[in-house]
């Protein structure tokens, strides 16, 4: 579904060259949940965006969902696929199913079908009641299953997933992760998952790349746990 | 006071109707030409900027350069230099229409930076989102950056407007009549200072209402 061949990127660090991933081989499969693991500043977000196309490769060859993804490419394959983000990325003077709506009217579908799969798609990550909430009133938690529902509207065969996890709580941590999961396994969904968290890693991935200094430094293949989200006091408790 | 003030319509209304609908036509046109042409100047500037998404350094500083030129010159002598411009243009260096043109070349200028800064306030990560939803550059531009920089660009918009305000009371000297003008010449320079303070009072009353008109559109498009 995704393959990365000898890829290498460089950024301008200090007017210096950085290479920031070095000479990368990778292959995804489909219906795969895939986990880039590593420190700050190893390489695993710029890997997820090369594999996006929104950063291209100075080196190597990318493919995505079987065809090569170059400067013409790109805007065509980025379209089966979506991304959340860490920081959500909602546009706040929309509300909420307007958020919802945009991933379609930016592909002109019809405006009634369009909002048939908007509030269907809010069901499922359990907004209905929100649809015409501001997003600014919503929780973190709340905002992510937005920004997951937004993902879903264009029916993406591959999710690319930018820590989607780090700026919520321990509760809402577990209903995100539930919720990708629940959307590989209904939709087949291919997902790769970026996280410095390895607690996530090993909940939700069936493999995962630990990536340093820009390479891939091993691939394990994990056996995904049970989600078991505790309140605080719970993990206290039992500590 | 009331008798005053009907003494003065009296004397001066058929002229105040006229200066009034003089300010309008020159105001109205260098609107429309801020918000079509300065607008877009604008975009063009935050694209082509240096953490623009198609930064080119060449075209930014020749587009800024000449931005900077046109805000820089005093705008009373902008009037007087853009005279042959005027002719070569519309025919004419002088009256209502000529004052259109050094009008609407301030108003481009002021609304295109003004547009610049809104936009370089949207959160940059909106065109990596914009990207990843399967946006155009049209697209990125409608459905992203207008939408959130909207009440920005309302703001810009109203502010600029009470500026081009300001500039049409000058455009008498080249015969673009208007309020301003009115003032100073029958005003003041005739000595009708009830007539000045009139148009005076009048002109603050209107910078008040669209002040408020823009707050009110920018608050009511705002859902941040």
């Amino acid at each position: 579904m995704v393959r990365l061949h000898h890829v290498t990127k460089s950024f301008k660090l200090d007017e210096k060259d950085t290479v920031v991933i070095d000479r990368i081989s990778l292959e995804i499969n489909e219906s795969e949940i895939f986990g880039l693991v590593g420190g700050t500043g190893s390489g695993k977000s710029t890997i997820l965006r090369l594999m996006t196309g929104f950063v291209e490769p100075d080196e190597g060859e990318i493919f995505l969902m079987g065809q090569k993804l170059d400067h013409e490419s790109k805007y065509h394959l980025v379209k089966d696929t979506s991304m959340i983000f860490q920081g959500f990325h909602l546009l706040s003077n929309l509300n909420v199913i307007e958020n919802v709506l945009l991933p379609g009217r930016l592909r002109s579908i019809k405006k009634a079908h369009n909002l048939t799969r908007a509030r269907e798609l809010l069901s499922f990550v359990g907004l209905e009641a929100f649809e015409n909430a501001r997003i600014r009133t919503l929780s973190g938690g709340q905002k992510q299953r937005v920004a997951i529902a937004r993902s879903l509207m264009t029916q993406p065969r591959v999710i690319f997933c930018d820590e989607p996890t780090s700026a919520l709580d321990e509760e809402m941590r577990g209903e995100i992760l539930k919720l990708l999961r629940d959307i590989n396994q209904t939709f087949g969904t291919t997902i790769v998952l970026v996280s410095h968290d390895i607690a996530v890693i090993k909940t939700l991935c069936h493999r995962v790349a630990v990536i340093e200094d820009g390479h891939i430094h091993q691939i394990f293949r994990l056996q995904p746990r049970e989600m078991a989200p505790v309140s605080y006091e719970e993990a206290f408790y039992l500590d | 006071m009331i008798e005053r003030f009907i003494d003065l319509w009296d004397k001066f209304g058929g002229e105040l109707l006229k200066a009034s609908l003089e300010t309008l036509d020159m105001m109205s046109t260098a609107l429309f030409m801020a918000l079509l042409i300065g607008l877009t100047l604008g975009f063009v500037l935050f694209l082509s900027g240096s953490s623009g998404i198609r930064p080119s350094p060449l075209l930014y500083g020749i587009l800024s350069g000449l931005i900077n030129l046109i805000r820089s010159v005093p705008f009373i002598l902008l009037i007087i230099v853009m005279i042959p411009f005027n002719r070569l243009l519309i025919g004419t260096g002088f009256g209502v229409d000529a004052s259109k043109v050094p009008l609407s070349i301030i108003g481009i200028a002021l609304y295109a930076r003004f547009t610049e800064q809104s936009l370089l306030d949207v959160d940059k990560s909106i065109y990596e989102t914009s990207y990843t939803l399967g946006a155009s550059l049209w697209q990125y531009f409608r459905h992203f950056l207008l939408t959130e920089a909207r009440s920005g660009l309302i703001l810009s918009f109203t502010t600029t407007a009470i500026s081009l305000l300001s500039y049409s009371t000058v455009m008498g000297v080249i015969g673009g009549g208007g309020l301003g003008y009115l003032a100073m010449s029958q005003g003041y320079q005739n000595f009708h200072y009830d007539l000045m303070w009139l148009i005076i009072i009048g002109l603050v009353v209107l910078v008040q209402l669209i002040q408020v008109s823009g707050n009110l559109l920018a608050k009511r498009f705002d859902r941040r």
